[in-house]
């Protein structure tokens, strides 16, 4: 037993120059670690106050220790943003609030004129009678590619040999860009938490475009997500709909050519898809998107190309329009103000009427061979009749349509 | 409402592997480990008959009188587990961005090459490593020569060469182990097998024990002790053996990590 009281002064008093640093390091750690709990925005498995007992009570440096290795929250401390109410970014989303700094040079609208960006050859990757099986892709400059497909269709494992992830087993991929010109956005993006988002960002400029001056393209990349409120917050606290946008706002960080987005809306509320779709539709004609999308109607509404794909082979591919042309027996609903007896008459006449019936006093159902036929000869018809059109709606003219059509897929699938 | 972003210092590779160290626990935790070894294990060296008789009450535990180099193989052996546990979890951690897919995307379609990425990486988790240990041999040697004596500032330098050289090669080899697995834990589990009992076993061939990279882990105390039992040319070979092993170990690790799919 240790008797410091009788005799001598003990030899371990003798040593306090050597015990200071020793205390030095145990207050210096349980101090570090108070001042991080105390500016944690949240720690991991105990609340605070535990924590603080833990740091200051529990054998030291053992609570500090334990402290660091399993409480710290990984998103870090200290320059942290309290978010924005509700978590959303609040500046909206606009295909216009981008500024130049992330604008490429206008490329000619026309598509019949356009030159692929991408095109493959065969391309093909077996995963055991899944995969892909002779894709031959071809994406025009400046086009909205959709690439919509049943789960298990191959848009994924596409996208990936799009961006060189994965490999073929057979086929060739041939971009008319640089790899640092073609941008990729996963469908959940993923980034270290203790970065802020304006620090992804521009990694991800410096990366693509190494000494460039990155601030500008940061910053409107950013403002076009509508990241801009959450420029200093830290990845770790933002929601997965932010970490999208963010996924987003690193695409266009680089200034790309090219960018090719999987799933580019799965996280997002209908508002900020909304929103995201019209970043994307702005880009039409700037860049060359390819995005993959399960909702039909947001392919329909961005995508001027658009490519099915069922058990990894490509059934169609080509101008969304034509699509619905071409798959469809386009319907209408047609509102006449007064008899419609005369109008329906008219319209059986017609060689490119497949159908016309009375669905209710006043309205007719007409059915077309092609959306065009009814859409130039409905108002002839009616305006020859002297009849008078409350409206004219279409009913089953959409890309869902054209998709159960042609893959013969049934409405729960494609959800 | 927008707000004006702060102005960012310019990002690059090397300044991502700078902020992992300092906004996570890693640069704390890997130097309260070293430091506080360096800075504990002569105390309990020199007082070791002190604590033992307070343990075993009512019995007077007597000890010969500690050396100088026992106090530094104390921290040495000690550091060269519990440090490098913690150092390698710290690089296996920073190597496996093929553990989150998002993430590996992120850097692998805009990364055309993979030494860009493990580089600073090895660079980052080697110095961390290397600091952190002189850190604690000069706390050992601060603290050795207060309560027990000098240690010779020669061997004192060599074996700190050595010890640093080692760490190197350890880094290197979780580099390797982060290649063959996407888990972060199989990649720490990986290297501690490797480094803590494959090598340890090859070290037992008496014919290539000095070449065995290991045989670098107790040199700091050899070095030291009175009179010194080896010299620095004993581990030369141990050296470039481990300078070589971890050179090689980096370029496989950066060309199975290329060819990886994900």
């Amino acid at each position: 037993m240790i008797n410091l009281a009788a005799g001598p002064a003990h030899p371990i008093l003798h040593a306090w120059p050597a015990l200071i640093p020793v205390a030095v390091l145990i207050l210096g750690l349980d101090g570090y670690c108070l001042v991080n709990l105390v500016r944690a925005p949240s720690v991991r498995n105990l609340p605070k106050p535990l924590w603080a007992i833990v740091i200051l009570f529990v054998s030291a440096p053992l609570g500090a220790i334990l402290y660091l290795c399993f409480g710290t929250d990984r998103t870090g401390t200290g320059r942290t943003r309290p978010p924005s109410p509700g978590g959303a970014p609040t500046s909206a989303l606009s295909a216009t609030a981008a500024p130049s700094a992330v604008q490429p040079t206008l490329l000619a609208p026309g598509p019949a004129d356009r030159r692929p960006v991408v095109t493959t050859t065969g391309l093909s990757r077996d995963y055991g009678g899944i995969g892909l099986f002779d894709v031959d892709l071809v994406v025009p400059q400046g086009s909205i590619y959709g690439l919509v497909g049943l789960n298990g269709a191959g848009k994924t494992t596409l996208l990936s040999i799009l961006a060189a992830t994965r490999r073929p087993d057979r086929g060739t991929v041939s971009l008319a860009v640089g790899r640092t010109s073609a941008a990729v956005c996963p469908d959940v993006p993923e980034f270290d938490p203790w970065l802020t988002s304006t620090e992804v960002a521009g990694l991800a400029r410096a990366l693509v475009a190494p000494g460039s001056d990155s601030s500008a393209s940061v910053a409107a990349a950013l403002r076009a997500t509508g990241l801009a409120d959450a420029a200093d917050r830290r990845v770790g606290g933002l929601s997965r709909g932010m970490l999208q946008r963010l996924g987003l706002a690193c695409a266009l960080a680089g200034d790309p050519e090219l960018l090719i987005l999987d799933e580019p809306m799965s996280a997002l509320d209908p508002a900020g898809r909304a929103e995201l779709l019209g970043v994307i539709a702005g880009m039409r004609g700037t860049r060359t998107v390819i995005f993959s999308s399960h909702i039909l109607a947001d392919v329909q509404r961005v995508a001027d190309q658009i490519g099915i794909l069922r058990a990894g082979r490509l059934l169609y591919q080509g101008s969304t329009a034509e699509l619905m042309d071409r798959y469809l027996t386009p319907s209408w609903l047609l509102r006449i103000a007064g008899p419609a007896d005369p109008v329906q008459a008219a319209l059986a006449a017609q060689p490119w009427v497949t159908k016309v019936e009375a669905t209710e006093p006043g309205v007719l159902q007409v059915d077309a061979t092609g959306i065009a036929d009814g859409e130039r000869g409905i108002p002839a018809i009616v305006a020859a009749c002297g009849a008078r059109q409350v409206a004219c709606e279409p009913v089953t003219a959409d890309l869902e349509s054209a998709f159960l059509a042609l893959t013969g897929a049934g409405v729960k699938e494609v959800a | 409402m927008t707000t004006a972003t702060r102005p960012a210092r310019p990002m690059s590779l090397w300044r991502l592997e700078w902020l992992r160290l300092v906004r996570t626990p890693r640069a704390v935790s890997l130097g309260a480990v070293f430091l506080a070894t360096g800075l504990l294990e002569p105390v309990a060296t020199r007082y070791a008959s002190v604590l033992l008789s307070h343990v075993a009450r009512g019995t007077v535990v007597s000890l010969p009188k500690p050396t100088a180099a026992q106090a530094l193989s104390s921290y040495v052996s000690e550091a060269t587990i519990v440090g490098l546990i913690v150092l390698v979890a710290m690089a296996a951690s920073a190597y496996n961005f093929d553990a989150r897919p998002g993430l590996s995307a992120f850097f692998r379609t805009r990364v055309p090459s993979m030494w860009r990425l493990i580089a600073p990486r090895f660079a980052a988790s080697a110095a961390a490593g290397v600091v952190a240990y002189l850190l604690g041999t000069l706390a050992a040697w601060y603290e050795t020569r207060l309560l027990i004596g000098p240690l010779p500032a020669g061997g004192l330098l060599a074996g700190m060469l050595c010890a640093a050289v080692y760490l190197m090669f350890a880094v290197a080899v979780t580099a390797l182990a982060a290649s063959l697995t996407t888990s972060t834990v199989a990649s720490v589990g990986i290297t501690l097998a490797i480094l803590l009992a494959a090598l340890p076993l090859l070290g037992e061939v008496h014919a290539i024990s000095s070449w065995v990279p290991t045989a670098l882990v107790s040199a700091p105390a050899d070095l030291v002790s009175s009179p010194p039992a080896d010299d620095l040319a004993h581990y030369v070979p141990a050296l470039a053996v481990s300078a070589v092993a971890g050179a090689l170990a980096l370029v496989a690790a950066v060309l199975r990590l290329q060819a990886r799919e994900t």
